[in-house]
């Protein structure tokens, strides 16, 4: 049987793990094609006017699959860590799909639940095996293997790389290599051939120092929806540090700052990531991007930012995305950051001789 | 230690009736209004939901009035509501307010740390005595939403326009006058018996509205634009999805027999969302459901901007609606919110259910 899954939302942390499920249990597993225009446009036209950009995206990848595989996976993420969750969308995801997309009627829904114990999160993908009627065995030694390589997968992000380098193979790319030979069969089936020159323009320039890149996965490690920004930021010379890029007890330790804990796995991974780069000082920007009407984003942005405007001091802008964004005005903002924040690394210690120097403000352009 | 809390339509009666006898002074934020949202607004992140701006504007306008600790309830996710306290006090902080923030959350792994700050917050009471104060503010709470359901029917029957809201509007600014949870039930249960004097016509037979969405909003007046009373203006009995009464009885009470009941509710709703996705989603799901169960006129679901469980539900209502044959209305709430543009809308949806309910009855 063929089974699609839609390249949204958090298919760039948990393909491994799915992927190889499905395969190991003798299924094809076919992606959508990567986000672009018409997915955009049918999903804004399909989803309700409230919902945030990625989740109307997402309905435009269910759109892209249907007719071309026998079962679409929608995702039910509830909860990926112990006494967490993350946002609620996910949760109603597959109400959302069934209700927008009401001629779409072959639905796989994948329910992933770690809030109760994180063994138990698996118990969704034992039960959706049965329904496709592999034999428990099967369906044991599948989820194993599947696990393995998703941790394989995550350890990878842990040592810096990003989603993008890892699932686009990129054969003059060493991280990919390395990605390559790890992964074994797993890559060999490929599942895309890379852009051709982005790493080339990288290496072009000399690296100027890195600029730590704060989103939710959906935004980050979509190129469409971000207008390329990674590449753009690797062209200007600047090397991009990920929120995958942290593990998590450096999170743990990084949120422990706040009262209370906070209870969405990926807003946590977001704040945290945030306050141990900006602790650390390895780099010399901020950049958070965010999509309008994020609920999540609200919140963890403005504590980023007081924080940073309470210690830190780094450089750091708000990008924000929604169906609308020009890409002009996008770059002349990402533009805008990058001069400025050198020119403040340059003149920050020239001391005024009356008044406060223009460049030693408060370090924030927003 | 003086003590303010958010508003949230009528809770503030019984709040203030709890630390009232408690012995606790106390400072009931002022009404809210276009000040309020105005502060709230400056100081709050641009797309934060728009309960969060109401609070920081009520915490401004007490601390003027000279409180200098804030009681708030939280949760555990996953809707915003549960990250209030941080977000809140790191922006007071920001602003150069130095208030205490005392959140009362579900106890997790020590229940010990809920019961400190409960202990703080009554003064160092003994546990009898809060006990007593608690058991007293959920009677308000009880009788305070039955005053209210009186309101809520008397208001489309009643004969001289305008006079339950008249009613209505001075119960709610002289309860402030009284003084502990035995006054203030009195005054309720006098409002109570002059509610129910208000003449009524006999042959008004009124539309059936259900409000649900998210609490918030449906609760406080200023917020959904005083819905329920534009709605009894245009000969329309409202029914409320969601009540304090069901918010405190849900999270704070053991009675099994509502717990059940409550079950039972939500069950009504399985077939289009059967788990919790946070916040009332569910509770708006099984609501609509059982409006149109009992054979009301309409649905209007309510929801601030940006509201992540309701957006879930929003998406699920149309279905309902389809299914059932049901009209439903969704309205989104935010600071920018024109009343013309809402009251437009609100009068072509009460027409419509006229025209509807006209046909009805011309076929039988």
């Amino acid at each position: 049987m063929k089974i699609g899954i839609p390249r949204a939302l958090l298919y760039s942390i948990y393909l491994p793990l799915w992927k190889t499920f499905f395969e190991e249990l003798g299924h094809d597993v076919v992606l959508s094609s990567k986000t672009n225009q018409d997915i955009l446009n049918s999903g804004v036209k399909n989803c309700v006017d409230d919902a945030c950009l990625p989740v109307k995206i997402f309905h435009g990848h269910v759109m892209d699959l249907a007719g071309k595989v026998d079962m679409i996976l929608i995702p039910r993420l509830i909860s990926v860590h112990p006494g967490e969750f993350i946002c609620p969308k996910f949760i109603g995801l597959p109400e959302m799909i069934k209700n927008d997309l009401p001629s779409i009627s072959n639905l796989l829904v994948l329910d992933f639940n770690a809030h109760g114990r994180a063994e138990k999160a698996y118990d969704g993908m034992k039960k959706l095996g049965r329904e496709l009627g592999a034999s428990l065995s099967l369906i044991h030694s599948s989820l194993k293997k599947a696990q393995l390589r998703q941790e394989d997968y995550k350890n990878m992000l842990e040592n810096g790389s990003s989603p993008q380098d890892l699932l686009d193979i990129r054969r003059d790319n060493y991280i990919a290599k390395e990605a390559y030979s790890n992964m074994g069969i797993y890559y060999k089936r490929g599942l895309e051939l890379r852009e051709t020159d982005q790493s080339k323009d990288a290496e072009a320039n000399p690296t100027k120092g890195m600029i730590g890149l704060i989103g939710h996965p959906y935004l980050v490690y979509d190129t469409y929806i971000n207008m390329n920004i990674c590449r753009k930021l690797k062209v200007s010379g600047y090397e991009i540090v990920y929120p995958e890029n942290c593990g998590l007890e450096e999170i743990d330790r990084a949120c422990a700052r706040y009262p209370k804990k906070l209870f969405w796995s990926y807003g946590k991974r977001l704040l945290g990531s945030g306050l141990s780069m900006m602790r650390d000082r390895r780099i010399q920007g901020l950049i958070l991007i965010t999509s309008f009407a994020c609920g999540i984003d609200a919140f963890i942005d403005e504590l980023l930012i007081r924080a940073n405007n309470r210690e830190f001091l780094l450089p750091l802008t708000t990008l924000t995305l929604d169906e609308h964004t020009g890409e002009a005005g996008f770059d002349t903002r990402l533009e805008a950051f990058i001069d400025m924040m050198e020119w403040r690394n340059k003149y920050d210690n020239h001391f005024s001789p009356h008044g406060s120097g223009i460049y030693s403000g408060q370090g924030i352009v927003r | 230690m003086i003590i303010t809390f958010p508003h949230m339509g009528r809770v503030y009666i019984p709040v203030k009736a709890l630390f009232d006898d408690l012995g606790m002074q106390v400072v009931v934020p002022p009404p809210v209004s276009k000040e309020t949202l105005e502060i709230g607004t400056r100081i709050s992140p641009e797309s934060a939901c728009l309960p969060l701006k109401i609070n920081l504007g009520n915490y401004i306008q007490s601390m003027e009035k000279g409180a200098d600790t804030i009681v708030l309830t939280g949760s555990c996710g996953p809707c915003r509501f549960g990250y209030y306290g941080v977000v809140e006090q790191e922006i007071l902080q920001d602003q150069g307010y130095h208030m205490d923030v005392v959140i009362l959350d579900a106890p997790g792994k020590d229940p010990r740390i809920l019961l400190q700050r409960i202990r703080k917050i009554s003064g160092n009471s003994p546990w009898s005595k809060i006990a007593g104060a608690f058991m007293q503010a959920s009677k308000i709470v009880e009788q305070t939403d039955a005053l209210i359901d009186i309101y809520l029917r008397k208001r489309p029957r009643e004969q001289n326009q305008g006079e339950t809201k008249h009613q209505q509007s001075r119960f709610e600014k002289e309860v402030l006058k009284y003084h502990g949870s035995n006054e203030i039930l009195n005054f309720i249960k006098e409002c109570m018996e002059e509610a129910e004097e208000i003449p009524e016509d006999p042959y008004m037979d009124p539309l059936h509205i259900g409000l649900v969405g998210e609490i918030y909003t449906l609760i406080e007046p200023y917020v959904n634009l005083d819905i329920e009373n534009k709605l009894g203006s245009l000969g329309v009995e409202v029914h409320r999805g969601i009540t304090v009464v069901d918010w405190v009885k849900t999270h704070l009470s053991m009675n099994r027999g509502y717990k059940k009941k409550r079950k039972a509710m939500l069950n009504k709703g399985a077939n289009y969302l059967n788990l919790c996705v946070g916040g009332h989603a569910q509770e708006t799901i099984a609501s609509t459901v059982h409006y149109a169960d009992q054979g009301m006129d309409g649905v209007i679901q309510i929801l601030p901007f940006g509201c992540m469980p309701e957006i879930v539900a929003e998406s699920i209502i149309p279905t309902i609606s389809r299914d059932r044959q049901f009209p439903t209305m969704t309205l989104t709430v935010d600071e920018m919110t024109g009343e013309a543009g809402y009251m437009t809308r609100l009068e072509a949806f009460v027409d419509l259910l006229e025209q509807k309910k006209g046909k009805k009855y011309e076929q039988s």
